[in-house]
């Protein structure tokens, strides 16, 4: 007994159980995917060489990933403005703003996503609206393609990008921007060589959210989408349920994860991953 | 909603009256059965009860209400053994993970024949037993090893009578032909029906259409892309059409009548070249009900649970001996009635459980 708590930390008895939990509901289960992604339909590499194969899941994989960056980019840069804004709002406005956010933010996707077919779809208000003004003949198809998969996303993805800025913005000093502008320094200078730097802990960790809390969207492209827009999550769904090609969804879903892990570890070449997540700059 | 509420307190009280030995097992059972909450028989608390039922794995919605009132009565009348339900959609993947997992909880699945056939002799299935189940009960071709045609659904099409009232598409060559009608329209998204659709659009005969000429078809399909939409659900493609988003779509015959009526009759269902999909039950293998749920299917291929199940889901039957017995305001819904039988089409669910999975993925990333 004295031998074991030499070398094993008491602590770690604490933590035993919830380690436990998550190696056995977690690890266990990823590892039967990867297993799964090598075994079926028979043993070996075959379903990852059908990705280079086919043009088809490629193109799939490009079109999920395409459509990942542009909500990326869009979420934060729209974010970064709401943040920005509502740190700069009085008190009152702020916490307007920070409810509205949040509600928004707890509304069921399911919700969200057909709420968007009814203000943008073919006699949607929108449509309806601007017709009736006179303003165009021929309804806007802003659903059921590609963009509709875009604004539903986006607007998803909004607070998920909001919420890290915030506290990023939060947390600086404001004496510093007080200071580059005593130095002399424009207000624009200082936005972008001062504040901006400042941020980028929080930029970085809204566009690690939001890129990928995308990649494993469903509901929105599937309805959204109009069928045409094609998303893993989606393909991954019909190879289990309906194609039962389970070495194909388990192929891609492990693509996906490593995909993941990659960007992870190159960020973190970059940058200490832990002040993205919260941790001290040090 | 008073009904619904009364229903709940008489089974209560039935059940206490169960429990306290005022009444015997047999009535207390009628009575959910009766009342469609077969399911109660567990609120009553007794394993006994409780174990005597047959699930029905089915797509929930209506499908609940109507199974029970339309097999589910019967069936407790005729056995003593209630119904509950499963609604979370027997899909092929999870029948094959349910067995597969050891932990079988459904005894029917409401599902496609063409299951039958690709979960067959992989073993995920039970055989139907024909000494119960009747094979004159349903369509030649339609009694499989493993599954058995009970009803029809069919793959027809609705059409904008403000758009082309004077000259209205009448077949899928009309359906496909975007110069003479245009605007948009909407097809399934599992390729299903939609491929069967293209080729007849493209001059193949309704009975030479297997196997599917798949190139052929999908050409067909990326040829009105543009303009085409495709829904994954049946609430899909029911809200594609009420919304006005398409002026011709693709639907499940069964939401033609709902269609029609959600619509003031702008929207009108034609039949003519539909796909008649026979929709089967399948047993999943190692059942827990065991062969009791044959008499369950045995009970649905009866006339008066086809005609109960047309009138409440609109599914037509596939008992030749119900056809006649169609009523007139189901003529024109009905694939199987008088009045549509001679102008349909029958898939072939042996190339569709063979074939079918290649064809969803080719079928996907034409339209993706």
């Amino acid at each position: 007994m004295h031998a074991l708590t030499r070398h094993i930390h008491p602590g770690w008895l604490i933590i035993a159980p919830l380690f436990l939990l998550v190696v056995t509901l977690y690890l266990g289960p990823i590892l039967n995917i990867l297993w799964l992604s090598f075994t079926d339909p028979e043993p070996g590499l075959g379903n990852y060489a059908k990705l280079g194969q086919e043009g088809a899941q490629l193109r799939i994989v490009w079109t999920t990933v395409r459509i990942c960056i542009i909500t990326t980019i869009f979420s934060v840069v729209l974010g970064y403005s709401i943040a920005y804004a509502m740190v700069h709002a009085h008190r009152q406005q702020k916490s307007y703003m920070l409810t509205l956010l949040l509600v928004s933010f707890w509304i069921s996707i399911l919700v969200r996503t057909f709420a968007w077919l009814m203000l943008l779809g073919r006699k949607g208000l929108v449509n309806v609206t601007l017709e009736d003004i006179g303003l165009i003949a021929e309804p806007i198809t802003f659903m059921r393609n590609e963009l509709g998969v875009l604004i539903g996303m986006v607007h998803y993805m909004i607070p998920y990008a909001v919420l890290p800025l915030l506290v990023s913005m939060q947390s600086i000093d404001q004496r510093v921007m007080n200071a580059s502008r005593n130095l002399g320094a424009s207000g624009t200078q200082t936005f972008w060589r001062i504040y901006l730097p400042l941020t980028t802990p929080g930029l970085v960790a809204a566009t690690l959210l939001v890129f990928i809390l995308s990649l494993g969207f469903y509901v929105t492209p599937a309805v959204l989408g109009g069928g045409k827009v094609l998303m893993v999550a989606e393909y991954i769904s019909v190879q289990l349920l309906v194609t039962l090609k389970w070495g194909t969804a388990a192929m891609l879903a492990a693509i996906m994860l490593m995909g993941v892990l990659a960007m992870l570890w190159i960020m973190s070449r970059f940058m200490k991953l832990s002040t993205v997540f919260g941790g001290a700059t040090r | 909603m008073h009904d619904k509420q009364f229903k709940k307190e008489m089974l209560t009280e039935s059940a206490h009256a169960y429990k306290a030995g005022r009444m015997d097992r047999r009535t207390f059972l009628a009575l959910c059965g009766a009342s469609g909450v077969a399911m109660n028989a567990v609120l009553a608390g007794d394993a006994e009860a409780a174990a005597d039922y047959v699930v029905m794995w089915n797509w929930g919605g209506q499908s609940e209400e109507c199974h029970g009132s339309a097999i589910g009565d019967a069936f407790t009348a005729n056995t003593g053994k209630g119904l509950k339900f499963d609604t979370s959609g027997p899909l092929e993947g999870k029948i094959r993970e349910m067995v597969d997992s050891g932990n079988v909880t459904a005894d029917v699945a409401d599902a496609d024949l063409f299951n039958a056939v690709s979960l067959g002799p992989t073993g995920h299935l039970e055989p139907i037993d024909y000494s119960v189940v009747s094979k004159d009960k349903t369509l030649p071709g339609y009694a499989l090893e493993h599954g058995v045609s009970v009803i029809l659904y069919g793959y027809a099409f609705v059409y904008d009578t403000e758009a082309y009232g004077d000259n209205p598409p009448q077949n899928w060559a009309d359906f496909f032909d975007v110069e003479k009608f245009p605007g948009m329209r909407s097809l399934y998204k599992w390729a299903n029906g939609s491929l069967e659709a293209a080729l007849m659009a493209d001059g193949v005969a309704g009975d030479a259409l297997y196997p599917l000429d798949m190139d052929r078809a999908l050409a067909k399909i990326k040829s009105i892309k543009d303009d085409s939409l495709y829904w994954g659900s049946g609430s899909e493609a029911h809200s594609m059409v009420v919304n006005g988003e398409v002026s011709l779509g693709m639907v499940w015959q069964n939401r033609g009548r709902n269609i029609e009526r959600d619509t003031d009759g702008r929207y009108k269902l034609v039949n003519n070249q539909a796909m008649a999909m026979p929709g089967a039950y399948i047993v999943p293998k190692g059942n827990p009900a065991g062969a009791a749920v044959m008499d369950f299917i045995a009970t649905a291929q009866e006339v008066p649970a086809q005609l109960a199940l047309l009138d409440c889901l609109g599914m037509t039957p596939s008992n030749p001996e119900a056809f006649s017995q169609i009523p007139d305001d189901q003529q024109p819904y009905a694939i199987t009635s008088a009045m549509n039988i001679d102008n349909i089409v029958y898939n072939d669910p042996d190339w569709w459980g063979k074939n079918g999975g290649d064809a969803v993925n080719a079928f996907l990333e034409a339209i993706s």
